[in-house]
């Protein structure tokens, strides 16, 4: 079981990375109005306004 | 007297708000204070003396972080919340594997040193949780410890957090004893997550009953002949606007071009669509459901009718009814009861069992199993709730106890007879005087002299279909009198019989139109107004509620007669003031609870004497209205819905309540007799809190007119 000495480290970095990205998705508002792009159909095309 | 409007974002629970209640109850000049913990809103009635900003220092002062309303920044809030939750939630899956292997380990055996390294992977995954994710707890606790005051719900949180930390910190550094890391983070992880849940759900009752954040933030205006954009903030009086076809009306205004069709739900919760011709007033939030047109504004944006509304909606929302005072203060004695019963158990398995284990694990369950969150929210989550559906229905609350009030109604005045009948008129019969001019000819005539009018009598004319036409010349419109006109070389008239007829007639109804040839009568048309199609249905809704309506009038005793015969209401007719207030008066001796629908503005002292007051009202009066209900279209089903929605109100209420108190009841004994693990005390005070703002935001969804299947089995 001497592997979990080196195994354990390398989850802790693991999590670490994944926490990190988790981190940068909420801070570019990745997780925004999950919902809104559903209704972009329904917006007008931006440009077309007279 | 200034009102401020003030959001407090950490403001999570009763004894937050009682604590901001004593705080501004220091400041001079504070004349009354509502809080709504749900929505977090503080509401300060107050003199000039000071202003919003003594207000917020206040606050802020007393350990919150105080907002201007509206300015409140729920997604910044969210976003911290996502990133302390989603670190929490990573760090609580590490953990929990340590702990399995850990508890595996205890049963089965395990090499001291393995068991070592999994404690301290343990300790480190728990380090960010107790750093970063928990840090809103600390922070929040140690400010309320700070004042003293009131303890806020975080302080047996954080409590509960830090001893947990503490002992297995102590333990994995000593090597020896129990570790609780895996109770440290899900408790976290539950609690944010119960958070995050929370004001998400605020946020929905805030997005539904805000009307202003659903209007167009840009309007299309006409200036020296080029249409530009502009924002709806910078709109003024007189301004030309282009409303497109299925866009939302900016701003109040009257209508420049020929005809509209609009969609005004928002404004009057009443879906079919209102046809308006050039010159009728259109109001902000209403939906084009025509062809694009041209509007002049009246007013400036923040002056328009919806404005008002919004403003009365968020008084009513945040005056909190007694009820909610009456949990306050339940929960203001709740917290140290907590303390003091942690403290207990913790002592008396010390001395029972003499295993400190057992007994800080049975403390530690106490902590955070016995939170008031669920109890101090059954009341506002309900009431806000049911407000903001009222609201989607055309009913404004303008007090929060009205709801309770309602329930005990079971009279009702009706004054305002257009509730009742339709302002459409419409032609019961035709008696033709002359043989050359038979009844489809009079009305042909009729309908094209009557096209020139504006009166109400005219529109029921223009929806009789006409065989024949006539060209007319030299029309002329006489106020109160009717048209003339010349149908080649012969002068007609339509109007009363002194207009058409150029008599005296005494005996002739007031609901009869006369058409004459050269002065000699062609046709009398009898008028009457029509019972409105859901004035019945509404009757029939409130008589099942055991509600009696009862018609008053000031108009004459036959027309009352027949039109309350036909509804089968009782009715009351020629009534002054005086006597309305006399019948309401008599009706309370007798112990019945009366709501008077009136008029808004002009019955103030009999809407006054009534237990329940209810106005229809119109556009700029809404402000002015001393009424405890405002409807906000001339119909009598909102008020069948006000009723329906009280009583759904109340029976969610309870079960929020009886819930909450049986929760309480039953985990606090569990707790302290160590029958219940930590994490399941966390799961159980986190999902209370959850359901009971769920079971409110079931009345968001209580159909108009006929009750839900939900509600229709809850008011049985």
């Amino acid at each position: 079981m001497e592997v979990l000495i080196v195994l354990i480290p390398v989850s802790m970095i693991l999590v670490g990375i994944g926490a990190a990205l988790f981190i940068w998705a909420v801070n570019n508002n990745q997780f925004e109005q999950l919902d809104k792009h559903g209704f972009d159909i329904f917006e007008e095309d931006s440009g077309d306004q007279s | 007297m200034t009102i401020s409007t003030i959001s407090v974002s950490d403001m999570h629970c009763a004894a937050c708000a009682s604590k901001i209640r004593s705080a501004l109850a220091g400041l001079q000049d504070v004349r009354a204070t509502h809080i709504n913990p749900v929505r977090r809103q503080v509401l300060v009635e107050h003199g000039d003396a000071i202003g919003t900003l003594d207000i917020l220092s206040t606050i802020e002062s007393a350990g919150f972080t105080p907002t201007l309303a509206g300015l409140d920044d729920h997604d910044a809030r969210q976003r911290s919340l996502l990133k302390r939750l989603g670190v929490a939630g990573l760090a609580m899956m590490q953990v929990m594997m340590a702990a399995v292997a850990l508890y595996a380990g205890h049963f089965e055996g395990m090499e001291a040193a393995y068991t070592r390294l999994l404690q301290y992977t343990s300790l480190v995954f728990t380090i960010p949780v107790i750093c970063y994710s928990a840090m809103p707890f600390f922070t929040s606790a140690l400010g309320s410890m700070r004042r003293g005051t009131a303890l806020s719900m975080d302080v047996p949180v954080a409590l509960a957090i830090a001893i947990a930390f503490a002992t297995s910190l102590y333990h994995t550094l000593t090597g020896t004893g129990e570790v609780y890391y895996d109770s440290v983070v899900m408790f976290t992880f539950l609690l944010l997550g119960a958070r995050y849940i929370g004001n998400r759900l605020q946020h929905r009752f805030d997005m539904t009953s805000h009307l202003l954040s659903a209007l167009p933030r840009t309007a299309t205006v006409e200036r020296q002949e080029n249409r530009i954009s502009v924002p709806v903030s910078a709109l003024v009086a007189g301004d030309m606007i282009w409303v497109s076809e299925g866009a939302q009306v900016p701003v109040d205004g009257e209508l420049d071009t020929q005809t509209a069709a609009l969609d005004e739900a928002l404004l009057t919760g009443e879906s079919d669509w209102v046809h308006k011709t050039a010159h009728d007033s259109i109001f902000a939030g209403t939906l084009n459901r025509g062809a694009a047109f041209r509007m002049r504004a009246s007013r400036a944006f923040d002056q328009s009718r919806i404005a008002d509304i919004a403003q009365l909606a968020d008084q009513a929302a945040v005056k909190d009814a007694p009820i909610t005072r009456l949990t306050d203060r339940v929960a203001g004695v709740f917290i140290p009861a907590v303390l003091g019963l942690a403290a207990f158990t913790f002592l008396a398995w010390q001395i029972l069992s003499a295993s400190p284990e057992r007994a800080l694990v049975a403390a530690l369950t106490v902590l955070v199993v016995s939170c008031p969150c669920a109890l101090s929210l059954a009341t506002p989550a309900a009431l806000t709730a049911a407000m903001t559906r009222l609201r989607q229905l055309g009913v404004v609350l303008t007090r929060g106890d009205a709801l309770e009030r309602a329930l005990q109604v079971d009279r009702i005045y009706v004054d305002k007879t257009g509730t009742l009948t339709d302002d459409r008129p419409r032609i019961t019969s035709v008696t033709c005087f002359e043989p050359a001019w038979p009844e489809a000819d009079c009305l042909g005539l009729a309908a094209a002299l009557q096209r020139y009018s504006s009166h109400p009598y005219a529109r029921a004319f223009q929806a009789v279909a006409t065989v024949r036409t006539f060209e007319l010349t030299n029309v002329t419109t006489v106020t109160g009198g009717g048209v003339a006109g010349s149908l080649s070389a012969h002068q007609v008239r339509i109007g009363s019989a002194a207009f058409a007829l150029d008599a005296d007639t005494e005996d002739a109804a007031d609901q009869a139109v006369f058409l004459s040839l050269d002065g000699a009568p062609l046709a009398r048309f009898d008028m009457t107004n029509r019972i409105r199609p859901d004035a019945a249905a509404a009757v029939d809704a409130l008589k099942q509620r055991g509600i009696e309506p009862v018609m008053l009038s000031g108009d004459s005793t036959e027309r009352c007669a027949e039109t309350a015969r036909d509804l089968g209401i009782g009715f009351l007719a020629r009534q002054t003031p005086e006597a309305k207030l006399a019948a309401i008066r008599a009706d309370q001796a007798a112990g019945r609870t009366v709501l008077m629908l009136g008029d808004g503005i002009n019955d103030v002292p009999v809407l006054a004497g009534a237990d329940l007051s209810a106005a229809v009202v119109e556009a700029s009066e809404l402000v002015k209205s001393k009424a405890d209900v405002l409807l906000l279209s001339r119909r009598l089903a909102p008020l069948v819905d006000l009723f329906r929605v009280a009583a759904a109100t109340r029976h969610i209420t309870h079960q929020n309540l009886i819930w909450a108190a049986l929760y309480n009841l039953t985990a606090i004994p569990v707790a302290a007799l160590g029958l219940m693990p930590p994490w399941l005390a966390a799961l159980g005070m986190a999902s209370s809190s959850i359901l009971v703002m769920l079971n409110a935001t079931r009345l968001l969804a209580a159909a108009p007119g006929t009750a839900p299947d939900g509600v229709a089995e809850m008011e049985a």
